[in-house]
């Protein structure tokens, strides 16, 4: 057996993607499947200089949509199994998690979303938040994580697996081409000295035993008959989602006791939000953050809990209104104004923030 | 005036940029002529785009590509700035920023005449703060898998949270590979802030460089 990849804690100098690629080795993860894209590639650099040295596993696929199919193979044999992509590839792949949903696998993807629509950059945008959400042909029985610095990459790449096997749907990082990139320090640790024990994985398919004398048959369908048989196991999924949802939901609040105004943000994006907070309340105004942790389910009891005093949302985000989407339909019926902040493909500034809403009066 | 010529390889991430920016710089600061080529063909001029105008007008000669001169960045592959591959014919001092890694070094392979040039000095950048070389064993691999390297500079570093300490122990850690690999440590680089804590030379009397952060304003 390997040597543990972290023993301890230790502080390094990363980018994002390495910090995955760390996180992943420390949540014992048996393999990595993937296809290279801008700007995930160092995930598969790093993975695959790491893997061999700890007795893990990488295959290259053809594509991405061989990618998502070979990952969901992989933790079908057991393996705690991801994979990573961005943008187009994150299109192509929608079919694998699709299915990933209707069985109940649990697959961990993580996504650094780039610009879009199509190829368009390699860089970075926060435009993949629906497709990431609720891409495919089902209801978005989807977990999505967002973080917003290595420290949360690195929490919530290990997190990631253990919700998936624990709630059994398939599992999602959304981090972006910045973060990706990024350079600064985390601190790495190895889970169980923290006292996080890594959920076991099972077979799902080739269990011991006879099925149907010794164990019930493992019957992974995806494909039904009729409506009526399709719309029960349907109605299951969505059920057991959420059932799960208020144990799965997080966020994080700043200053919104008394908040007049609430910036609402997401991802990188927080960082921008955070700061202007802390300007914003130097200059004497009410200004709050919310930042929904999860995406999917989204944590709309603590969101609606954080707003109670505000007069007014700003919704702020490096895309044409997906979170903003996301917000008014868990808000329905809410009275409190939201003035949006877009900016799609583009990164944003605390300084930009600040500008916006003081110049709004 | 003895010509300098330097090319800074090393680690993804080990500060190259940052370190051959602030060598350029220190050069120009002497009243020398410099040139500083951005050889980073797997992400060219990620590192320098925001830069570049500033660095230009305080003098420095900057052969790196404009975005908008070319096209498919990140996807439809890069091809090298045909300046770049002469630029050891420039006057004045030569500081070359190389792509990273191994294959990364190998970009030198793409720049003329390095042999009416013996004044050429490779130097591997590294930091302990990277997990891939934060000990002994993986820095003497590592810096062996470069291929021709004259020198070593030890930019050990946790970004914001750097301390005096952690840029000494990798004096200590880097300079004991440094000399079972038989090469000197030309210089530790340290953030100007901590300048005082330092003073002109580290624990083992390597030179001090001081770093003015540059990088920390570009996007990757």
């Amino acid at each position: 057996m390997a040597d543990k990849p972290i023993k301890g804690e230790k502080r390094f100098f990363v980018t994002g993607n390495e910090v995955v690629a760390w996180a992943a080795l420390a949540a014992d993860v048996d393999i990595m499947y993937g296809y290279p894209i801008t700007p995930q590639n160092e995930i598969m650099h790093y993975w695959t200089r790491l893997a061999p040295k700890y007795g893990r596993k990488f295959l290259q696929t053809e594509d991405e949509i061989s990618a998502g199919f070979t990952t969901c193979g992989g933790v079908f044999s057991g393996a705690r199994a991801f994979t990573a992509t961005a943008g187009p590839g994150n299109t192509l792949m929608q079919e694998p998690m699709s299915m990933a949903e209707m069985m109940r696998i649990p697959a961990v993807f993580v996504i650094t979303q780039r610009g879009g629509p199509s190829t368009a950059t390699v860089i970075y945008s926060q435009q993949e938040v629906t497709l990431t959400c609720f891409g495919g042909n089902g209801e978005g029985m989807r977990i999505v994580y967002s973080p917003g610095s290595h420290q949360d990459l690195y929490d919530y790449t290990i997190k990631a697996f253990n919700t998936a096997w624990k709630y059994r749907f398939p599992t999602f990082v959304l981090g972006d081409g910045y973060q990706a990139k990024m350079r600064e320090s985390v601190i790495m640790y190895d889970p169980e000295e923290r006292g996080v024990q890594m959920e076991p994985t099972e077979k799902i398919v080739g269990k011991e035993g006879m099925p149907g004398v010794d164990r019930e048959p493992a019957h992974l369908r995806n494909t039904y008959n009729t409506e009526e048989e399709l719309n029960v196991v349907v109605n299951e999924l969505v059920d057991a989602f959420w059932k799960a949802a208020p144990e799965i939901v997080e966020h994080q609040e700043f200053n919104c006791e008394d908040a007049d105004i609430v910036i609402v943000a997401h991802g990188v994006v927080t960082r921008a939000a955070q700061a202007a907070v802390k300007e914003l309340r130097d200059q004497g105004k009410k200004v709050g953050h919310f930042r929904p942790i999860t995406l999917r389910p989204y944590p709309i009891e603590a969101m609606k809990k954080a707003i109670a005093q505000a007069k007014e949302i700003i919704l702020v985000e490096s895309a044409e209104g997906q979170l903003d989407k996301l917000v008014k339909a868990e808000l329905y019926g809410s009275k409190v104004p939201i003035t949006p902040y877009f900016r799609p493909g583009m990164g944003i500034t605390s300084e930009e923030i600040v500008e916006f809403i003081n110049k709004k009066g | 005036m003895q010509r300098i010529v330097e090319a800074y390889i090393g680690e993804y991430n080990s500060g190259k940029s940052e370190v051959a920016i602030n060598r350029a710089l220190d050069l120009l600061n002497e009243d020398r002529k410099v040139t500083l080529v951005d050889l980073d063909i797997v992400e060219p001029f990620y590192t320098l785009r925001p830069l570049k105008k500033e660095l230009e007008k305080r003098g420095l000669t900057i052969l790196a590509w404009e975005t908008q001169d070319t096209m498919g960045l990140g996807e439809a592959g890069n091809i090298i700035k045909p300046e770049m591959k002469w630029a050891l014919r420039r006057e004045g001092d030569v500081i070359l920023d190389i792509g990273y890694g191994v294959e990364g070094a190998k970009t030198l392979n793409l720049v003329e005449e390095k042999e009416k040039n013996p004044e050429l000095r490779i130097y591997a950048v590294l930091n302990i703060g990277r997990p891939i070389t934060s000990e002994e064993e993986d820095i003497i691999e590592y810096v062996k898998s470069l291929g021709p390297v004259n020198g070593l500079i030890n930019n050990s570093h946790l970004g914001n949270e750097t301390d005096v300490e952690f840029i000494q122990e990798g004096a200590r850690i880097i300079g004991s590979a440094a000399e079972k690999l038989g090469l000197p440590i030309i210089a530790t680089t340290i953030d100007y802030r901590l300048a005082e804590k330092v003073g002109p030379q580290d624990c083992l009397g390597n030179p001090i460089r001081l770093l003015y952060r540059y990088m920390d304003r570009s996007f990757w």
